[in-house]
């Protein structure tokens, strides 16, 4: 009997759910304005979509508005990351580092990884490059261990790059995951830096080895 | 004969807890919770409970590993945040460490995470996260070296003693893992590298959690007979106050003289401080990297400079800001050495910023290496004795040298001449930031005449409170206190900190109704959790315990049975 009315509810629930008024585009678009995230968030995962329309009808102040309120919102969502990739390589400096900061908490796709990677080590502008490492260090909270081994494996690589200030953000944003440098000096001559990236080389391994 | 099998237990994880220990008894214990005592007080110096969400942290009789009671902790997924037990005990920077504790998990596939840490709380570094424990789909893991290594698959409702031997000088520890039921340890680990493979990582605290934040966990987990020791006799202050060993009032008061003794970094007021002129912006607004300088400046995220393509004057300018920048965050997190180095480098690449002097001065105070700080000093005198930040500076070198004489007498006629009528506009633009943005330099534009009256009310008015309240004067730190209150009172801004110093002050004189009076008035204004522990005292000395504990349990919660 108690399961039958169980039941009974979980019907009526999901009936009621399904039945519920759709999120008003514009009542989205005004919380956002006024950065009611809370209130966003509280209309749920639904408001993902209507966020998504929103971005892709949106002037640049807009969507830098949405994309901060997709990053405050840090729930996955592909439609969400195909709209913001889009922008992930604008002059906007606005947008960019909200979408840069954004994508890590929308997605764990590796190509997401990988755009900001590439931002970071080859971007012209040395503040995309920088918030790009931030980026990489803290806000790509959906990833996987195994997906997790791989951004430090690229890191890693990055310590070698011609580029001081490439190997110096390479450096913090590995030791933002990890708490360690391995001792590893940006400035360092290339003999002892390759000395630390050894170390590094021989840590993944081991990190490897425990997945 | 399940009750036989369970003190079996406890007697064999006693008895290896006592190997693994080599001695323990009660005066090498910093902490023991059974979960059987009739009233576990909340405090700082016992545990804090949080229960923010829908989750739960409770005592409960249905599953126990020994004794009658057990703690429950329960996550519930996409609530928003996560339950805890907290723990405090006293800080521990070398020596070893033994922790015990029973674990029972009722859903085995869903995360809980049980770690010790220092004061760098639970994050992967120096005297963060020291030891960590964690499961992932159906295992336990431990955090070794920054990465996850895998021990067990972990069986529901089984009960697990975990023991650690954690030496904290060498960063290691040793391992033990016993199923009930089984002599033959499942899991016996020597010379684990500590989470973070950090040598010298203090702990002072250990935690029990649901996931760290993704919020997906619906775990529900148990936990019995914590036990936390080390290799050396050690002698605990009793409590004085259900859940601490000093008064509120003192932990405050301490955590301020601490705070305001160990010598901080000046900030910035202007880009000049940093040795960059009008001539400088130009530069480093041609090669486009100003706003890089000014998010390095406002120091909200990791910084880092560039110098491979960009004229060869922005990059020095960079990286003596990256150097500043360093020192900074080594000074604010008390490695006064790093620091030191840290300023000295970006004084030698730019000389003319005269912030890193100063810096690398109190980095000197912080060291105690007072000869130097007297020498480094007089050298740069002439070029501070007009700025408004110095007072601070040096009030900061007296305090830190514990001379409050000093540190009263170059505060004094600074503090007493902040003016009864300040700009209503600019006192509200500048509290409504921190002094060192770029925002201050629009203050300046907007309020040439007054501007530095703000300052001195920001930077010079708590820091002679202060030092009043720690020479014994409360009369007077609470007759300063009132100037200010009258102040902000005709500002019409917000007066409640000043209430607060009142009540301060009143509580010091052992006018505890008074201190009560003001503290409400200061709550009313703002709702201030300091303030709420600081009532909670006020209650348990008027004798009014109950209201000591609602007041104590808003901050820390409280520990119920099921």
């Amino acid at each position: 009997m108690v399961l039958v009315k169980s039941a009974f509810l979980a019907t009526v629930c999901s009936c009621l759910a399904f039945y519920s008024a759709p999120i008003e585009p514009t009542v989205v678009a005004s919380l956002i304005a006024q950065g009611k995230t809370a209130a966003v968030k509280a209309l749920g995962p639904e408001v993902l979509p209507v966020m998504v329309r929103l971005y892709e009808s949106s002037d640049e102040m807009q969507r830098t508005r949405i994309a901060e309120t997709f990053y405050q919102l840090g729930w996955k969502s592909q439609a969400a990351k195909r709209v913001l990739m889009k922008d992930v390589h604008t002059s906007n400096r606005s947008l960019r580092l909200q979408v840069q900061w954004a994508l890590g908490r929308v997605s764990n796709d590796d190509d997401v990884v990988d755009v900001l990677l590439a931002n970071m080590e080859n971007d012209a502008n040395p503040l995309f490059r920088d918030k790009a490492a931030c980026a990489l260090a803290y806000d790509q909270i959906h990833l996987t261990e195994k997906q997790k081994a791989r951004l430090y494996e690229r890191l890693i690589q990055a310590l070698s790059d011609p580029k001081v200030d490439v190997r110096r953000i390479a450096l913090q944003a590995l030791s933002i995951h990890t708490g360690q440098t391995k001792g590893f000096n940006p400035e360092a001559q290339v003999a002892e830096r390759e000395n630390s990236i050894r170390q590094w080389k021989l840590w993944l391994e081991e990190y490897k080895s425990n997945l | 004969m399940a009750r036989r099998v369970q003190i079996q237990l406890v007697i064999l994880f006693f008895l290896l807890t006592l190997v693994l220990q080599g001695q323990l008894d009660p005066s090498n214990v910093l902490v023991s919770y059974s979960f059987d005592d009739q009233e576990l007080a909340t405090g700082p110096d016992t545990f804090a409970v949080f229960e923010k969400a829908r989750g739960s942290v409770q005592m409960t009789t249905e599953v126990r590993f020994s004794g009658y009671r057990s703690l429950e902790i329960r996550d519930v997924a996409d609530d928003g945040d996560f339950p805890e037990l907290q723990g405090y005990f006293k800080l521990r920077f070398s020596g070893k460490l033994y922790l015990h504790f029973a674990l029972m998990t009722a859903s085995p596939f869903e995360e809980l995470n049980i770690a010790l840490a220092g004061p760098e709380w639970f994050k992967l570094r120096k005297n963060g996260i020291g030891f960590w424990l964690r499961t992932r789909e159906g295992n336990l893991y431990q955090y070794s070296d920054s990465m996850p290594k895998k021990l067990l698959p972990i069986e529901a409702f089984v009960w697990y003693g975990v023991d650690v031997a954690y030496d904290i000088s060498a960063g290691a520890y040793d391992l033990i893992i016993h199923r009930e039921g089984q002599e033959k340890p499942l899991v016996s680990l020597k010379q684990q590298a500590n989470a973070a493979n950090h040598q010298g990582s203090a702990v002072d605290k250990f935690s029990f959690i649901g996931d760290t934040g993704e919020d997906k966990s619906n775990v529900t987990y148990y936990v019995d007979d914590v036990v936390i020791g080390t290799d050396e006799r050690i002698v605990q202050v009793p409590f004085v106050a259900p859940g601490r060993r000093k008064l509120f009032v003192d932990y405050w008061s301490d955590s301020q003289r601490n705070s305001r003794g160990q010598p901080v970094p000046l900030d910035i007021m202007d880009p000049s401080d940093l040795g960059v002129g009008p001539k400088e912006v130009e530069s480093l607004k041609a090669d486009g990297v100003w706003e890089l300088l000014l998010q390095m400046t406002g120091g909200q995220r990791p910084r880092s400079v560039t110098s491979s393509d960009i004229s060869s004057e922005s990059g020095r300018l960079l990286q003596a800001v990256s150097s500043w920048s360093n020192g900074c965050e080594a000074l604010r997190r008390g490695e006064a050495a790093a620091a030191l180095g840290s300023f000295e480098k970006a004084e030698s690449l730019v000389p003319a910023g005269k912030i890193f002097g100063l810096n690398a001065v109190l980095s000197l105070a912080a060291l105690g290496r007072w000869q130097d700080v007297d020498a480094r000093l007089s050298a740069i005198h002439a070029e501070w004795q007009n700025d408004l930040r110095f007072p601070a500076a040096l009030a900061m070198i007296g305090l830190a040298r514990q001379d409050l004489e000093l540190a009263e007498g170059w505060l004094r006629p600074h503090a007493e001449s902040v003016p009864d009528e300040i700009g209503l506009d600019l006192i509200r633009r500048v509290r409504s930031g921190p002094l060192s943005t770029p925002g201050l330099d629009e203050v300046r534009r907007q309020f040439p005449e007054s501007w530095q009256d703000a300052v001195r009310d920001a930077w010079v008015a708590e820091q002679y409170f202060f030092v009043l309240l720690w020479k014994g004067q409360p009369a007077a730190a609470q007759q300063f206190a009132r100037r200010m209150v009258d102040r902000y009172q005709r500002l019409g801004i917000s007066k409640s900190k000043w209430l607060e110093r009142m009540g301060d002050a009143a509580f010091f004189q052992n006018n505890f109704s008074e201190a009560l009076d003001y503290y409400e008035s200061s709550l009313k204004e703002s709702d201030n959790a300091g303030t709420l522990v600081k009532v909670s005292d006020v209650y348990f000395r008027l004798g009014d315990f109950e209201k000591e504990r609602l007041y104590r349990e808003k901050i820390y919660g409280s520990l119920r049975q099921k």
